[in-house]
């Protein structure tokens, strides 16, 4: 995009800017060199690495069970897709079968996660254009809601540490499965409440509408995924594309909006993901085998945990498939597995030697790489757009330098 | 000129469309807490500041010093001293020490407590003055037995059995069974838990001299 903000009689220098690290819209400490023409942007070269913490590094100098519990802080808005990534991967070289109760507790809390993440980001992206009146609390209304119920079955509201190698850590407590239903419920009209204040407000419309165009091809050349991509018209999505756990069960839609990918299709398309999301946690809170805990307990005739884990049980109500101890070992051999977190694809390779250490990690970030695509976006903008480009993208610092 | 004028009516729509649900909020009923006057209702799964239990029936210090706390700690926050019981040949707790400032809360070292000894409290206040006063020791660490009942209570954990009279069927065996088959394939931490009371005394020595200054 391009906009007439200078003409030739009007020349003037090049200026360099540094936008960051302590910028308050950048989420975290990011740092733009702007070359600017006026008001227009010719050139940026985003600087990483004030967050790098050696994620692949200490997950090599920590035992399996120690890097568990670490591996939630990596993209923290979204701990449980890192979580899922490395059991998945490490579960894949043991050749563990999940039970079936643990893979739809990980769906449901996976997406409840999405929710919160992307509740999360739509607070604080009107934040970037400058809607300061009051809005941004709304959503973390349903956010407070959603920590509220991680923090009874998890034991935290964002450090998650539930999703282990071989299943998930403990039943949720009795009642939860009737708050999160009734939540689930009440969702869609709170949705409809943003989308009544933000949607086709005319100024949003004007921040957004044609502004940070993502082309198709850019996007696939870029390697973008996550609501990138699909805003952009391609309908990338791993739960379709590449079904893991138990997806291929449930009934959802690939959100994907037709058009150019501007900044409002990945407003939209994140809008109508928390829709899916919802929808994805009513069902499988309906197909949940053994119920909720009420159900399950009833149906064991045990009244508290201790059962829960009991050999002669019905093997699709157990919730772990290896034991939990601090010599956890993972058989010698490499693995590869992705899951769709809210930012995209994150991918974790892992090589093990049969120790209770990883021999290597490696982590493919969604957030790295739809950082990357951000140069092609922002040249030719003015200044204005640049956080409303910038904040449609969707980073986590954390998560882009590891 | 007429589509001007229908954006425009469009437009003053949509801004009236919001303002009426940001002003349908305003008689609703507030959804803040009032945090210090009523207190969060929390779970007993809530990972708060670590404590140590008793045993809630003979109010028995259940640490059986195995140090397996102190082996998972990703932060290594943990520091436990004990030593050989002359007359038992069990180890005996001398002190026990955790360093909140570095505590991640992860929890792990209560999933390893054979005795369900150390726990998570539901207590997150813990904000002070000093990084030393973050450093809690054996004293501060232990829970009375009413709250230990409470938590046990709250967290659904098997009752502890009361350490018999006769020191040589403590609950300590069970742990000790467990330990040395851990150990075997543990041959590399094992290295490190050795090599690290060396270079953690160093650390808190400097911290204790202070400690009497104040």
């Amino acid at each position: 995009m391009s906009v007439e903000l200078s003409s030739p009689d009007l020349k003037t220098d090049e200026m360099i800017i540094n936008m960051g690290p302590q910028h308050p819209a950048t989420h975290g400490v990011l740092r733009l060199i702007l070359t600017l023409d006026g008001e227009i942007c010719k050139h940026v070269e985003p600087v990483l690495g004030h967050l790098h913490r050696a994620q692949e590094w200490q997950g090599q100098n920590r035992t399996w069970f120690q890097y568990q519990a670490l591996i939630d802080r990596v993209d923290y808005l979204s701990g449980m897709y890192t979580s899922w990534a490395m059991a998945r991967a490490a579960e894949q070289i043991d050749g563990l079968v999940v039970p079936k109760r643990a893979e739809y507790l990980r769906v449901i809390l996976s997406e409840m996660n999405r929710i919160t993440s992307h509740l999360l980001w739509l607070g604080t992206y009107l934040i970037d254009l400058g809607a300061m009146f009051g809005f941004p609390f709304y959503p973390f209304r349903e956010r407070e809601k959603l920590f509220d119920l991680f923090e009874e079955v998890a034991g935290q509201r964002m450090m998650f540490n539930y999703i282990r190698i071989g299943g998930v850590l403990r039943n949720p407590p009795f009642g939860w499965f009737d708050k999160l239903k009734r939540f689930t419920d009440e969702f869609p009209d709170r949705i409809d409440e943003y989308e009544a204040i933000v949607t086709e407000n005319p100024i949003f419309l004007k921040r957004t509408k044609g502004v940070g165009i993502l082309k198709k091809e850019t996007a696939m050349a870029y390697g973008v995924t996550g609501p990138c991509i699909r805003a952009s018209g391609i309908p990338l999505d791993l739960r379709k594309t590449k079904p893991y756990s138990v997806y291929p069960e449930l009934d959802f839609k690939v959100q994907t909006m037709d058009g150019d990918g501007d900044t409002w299709a990945r407003y939209m398309c994140r809008i109508r993901e928390m829709r899916e999301s919802n929808e994805i946690i009513r069902q499988a809170i309906e197909k949940i085998p053994g119920g909720t805990t009420e159900e399950l307990r009833k149906l064991l005739g045990t009244t508290g945990p201790e059962k829960d884990e009991s050999k002669d049980l019905d093997p699709s109500f157990l919730l772990m498939a290896k034991k939990q101890n601090a010599g956890l070992r993972v058989k010698a051999g490499e693995g590869f597995a992705a899951v769709e977190s809210p930012r995209g694809t994150i991918g974790c390779y892992v090589i093990s030697n049969g120790s209770d250490k990883a021999y290597r990690f490696k982590w493919r970030n969604p957030s790295f790489c739809n950082l990357s695509v951000l140069p092609e976006l922002l040249v030719g903008a003015p200044i204005a757009d640049i956080m409303a480009i910038f904040g449609s993208i969707d980073v986590i610092l954390p998560d882009v330098d590891r | 000129m007429f589509a001007l004028v229908g954006r425009s009516i469009e437009s003053l729509y949509q801004v009236a469309r919001g303002l009426k649900t940001v002003f349908k909020h305003t008689v609703r009923p507030p959804i803040t807490k009032n945090f210090p006057d009523d207190m969060p209702d929390l779970p007993g799964h809530f990972r708060g500041r670590l404590a140590l239990a008793v045993n809630p029936q003979t109010s028995e210090h259940l640490c059986i010093s195995c140090l397996q706390c102190e082996r998972v700690c990703p932060d290594k926050c943990i520091q436990i001293t004990s030593h050989k019981s002359p007359e038992t040949n069990k180890p005996e707790l001398i002190e026990f020490k955790i360093d909140h400032g570095l505590c991640m809360f992860c929890g792990l070292c209560t999933e390893v407590c054979p005795t369900s000894c150390i726990i998570n409290t539901n207590d997150f206040e813990m904000a002070d003055y000093t990084r030393e006063s973050l450093v809690y020791d054996l004293k501060r660490l232990t829970l009375s037995q009413d709250e230990s009942a409470h938590y046990f209570a709250k967290k659904e954990l098997p009752m502890p059995k009361p350490k018999p009279p006769k020191p040589a069927a403590k609950p300590a065996a069970p742990a000790a069974a467990a330990k040395p088959a851990e150990d075997k394939p543990e041959a590399k931490p094992e290295v490190k838990a050795e090599a690290k009371p060396q270079d953690l005394p160093a650390a808190p020595a400097p911290e204790s001299p202070k400690k009497e200054e104040q």
